[in-house]
């Protein structure tokens, strides 16, 4: 299953990525209610896989933890993509799980579930696209999986020619 | 001198490593007569004082958990609200983490030498640790066996004025470890530390193992 949430407002991007590919499921979380993640660490020691924070992230998360790939389409600020993009990552930690083991040369948590989801982003605005690339290798190395690649929406069919 | 020091951290300061690592650091720093302010941005309520204080001060430093390998979400809410500079103030940052080898914070540290940028200050440099994720499990001694060392790098801040420094640098410790390092710390993983986590994780009056599949053990 190929997941997009799309935390911007502006649905046309969505509309066009369905216009090129029907094989995607999309969640609308522009307006949706996604707090920051408050680092309670619950989700790894108190209530190991369950976030404390019951909002509409709870949704996302039981889809991401089903999905072969997820893409988060998000606005930028700073260089980088904006908080509300930057919230969606930091709320997966329910996936992981406190233990720790070395993948490669480097320390790992060992991973909640047996499904690997492969991650890009699609943004809006002005970012500093180089690095935004290597952060999302990085933050793909931390869900065991690859990064599919960062595109600004004027490359959304290079995106979704990857969605597959 | 005079710094300003901004809790990054969404974690409540009661429990938040950060503020037990800026606690430290100040008592070095503050040891010559200098003096801190020093905020939490996990208080919104405090987020109109903050932006006040960054305004007004010249030497600030961000003190901040890596949060997926970058910043955490609530910070960067709080810095797209805060006007940027140009009156030669210098951004300083502590980047602290969960992982203990230097490699893992080294991405986080790059965007920070860019947000001072986007933030109209110069870049006074990043202090760069890891292996803090349980300074908020410990106390007494274990605990300080973490964040006193911070000590000293406040006593070289206030010197320097910046983190741009050899010291600081090898504050870092090792970028990755060797293998034999890395076989012996996955035996501590597998043994020690997972029964150290389970036992937490019980005190917390936790039931379930840690590995424990919430929306069903299919997925
Ligand atoms: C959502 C989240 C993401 C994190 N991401 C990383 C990471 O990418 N690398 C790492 O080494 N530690 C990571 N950590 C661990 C924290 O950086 C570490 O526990 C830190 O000491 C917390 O400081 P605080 O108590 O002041 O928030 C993460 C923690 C949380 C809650």
């Amino acid at each position: 299953m190929i997941l997009i949430v799309n935390t911007t407002t502006d649905t046309s991007i969505t509309a066009e990525i369905r216009e090129l590919n029907k094989d995607v499921e999309i969640i609308e979380a522009g307006a949706m209610k996604i707090s920051n993640c408050i680092g309670c660490n619950y989700c790894w020691l108190k209530t190991p896989g369950v976030c404390s924070i019951h909002d509409d992230y709870e949704q996302i998360l039981k889809k991401i933890i089903v999905a072969d790939q997820l893409w988060v389409i998000s606005d930028t600020a700073l260089g980088f993509i904006d908080h509300k993009g930057k919230n969606i990552f930091d709320r997966i930690m329910p996936v992981v799980t406190m233990n720790l083991k070395f993948k490669g040369k480097q320390m790992r948590h060992i991973m909640r579930y047996d499904k690997r989801t492969d991650v890009g982003i699609i943004y809006t605005g002005d970012a500093d696209r180089e690095y935004l690339e290597r952060w999302n290798s990085r933050a793909a190395l931390n869900f065991d999986s690859n990064s599919l690649g960062v595109f600004p929406v004027s490359e959304i069919k290079e995106a979704v020619s990857c969605m597959y | 001198m005079h710094v300003l020091i901004i809790n990054g951290s969404p974690r409540v300061k009661k429990f938040s490593n950060t503020d037990k690592i800026i606690a430290r650091f100040a008592e070095g720093f503050c040891e010559n007569g200098n003096t801190v302010d020093v905020f939490e941005v996990s208080d919104r309520k405090q987020w109109d004082d903050i932006r006040a204080a960054f305004a007004v001060n010249k030497d600030i430093i961000i003190a901040l958990p890596l949060y997926v390998e970058c910043i955490p979400g609530l910070l960067l809410e709080f810095l797209e609200t805060v006007d940027p500079k140009n009156d030669g103030t210098k951004l300083s940052f502590i980047l602290q983490s969960g992982f203990a080898e230097g490699a893992q914070l080294r991405c986080g540290e790059a965007y920070l030498e860019k947000l001072a940028g986007y933030l109209g200050c110069e870049y006074g440099g990043t202090l760069v640790k890891g292996d803090n994720f349980s300074i908020r499990l410990t106390e007494s001694e274990d605990q300080d066996r973490q964040t006193v060392p911070y000590r000293q790098m406040g006593v070289v801040f206030a010197g320097k004025g910046s983190f741009d420094d050899e010291e600081c640098r090898k504050f870092t410790g090792p970028e990755e470890f060797p293998l034999m390092v890395r076989l012996l710390i996955g035996f501590v993983f597998r043994t020690l530390a997972k029964k150290n986590f389970t036992k937490a994780s019980q005190a917390w009056g936790c039931d379930k193992p840690l590995d424990y599949r919430p929306y069903g053990q299919e997925n």
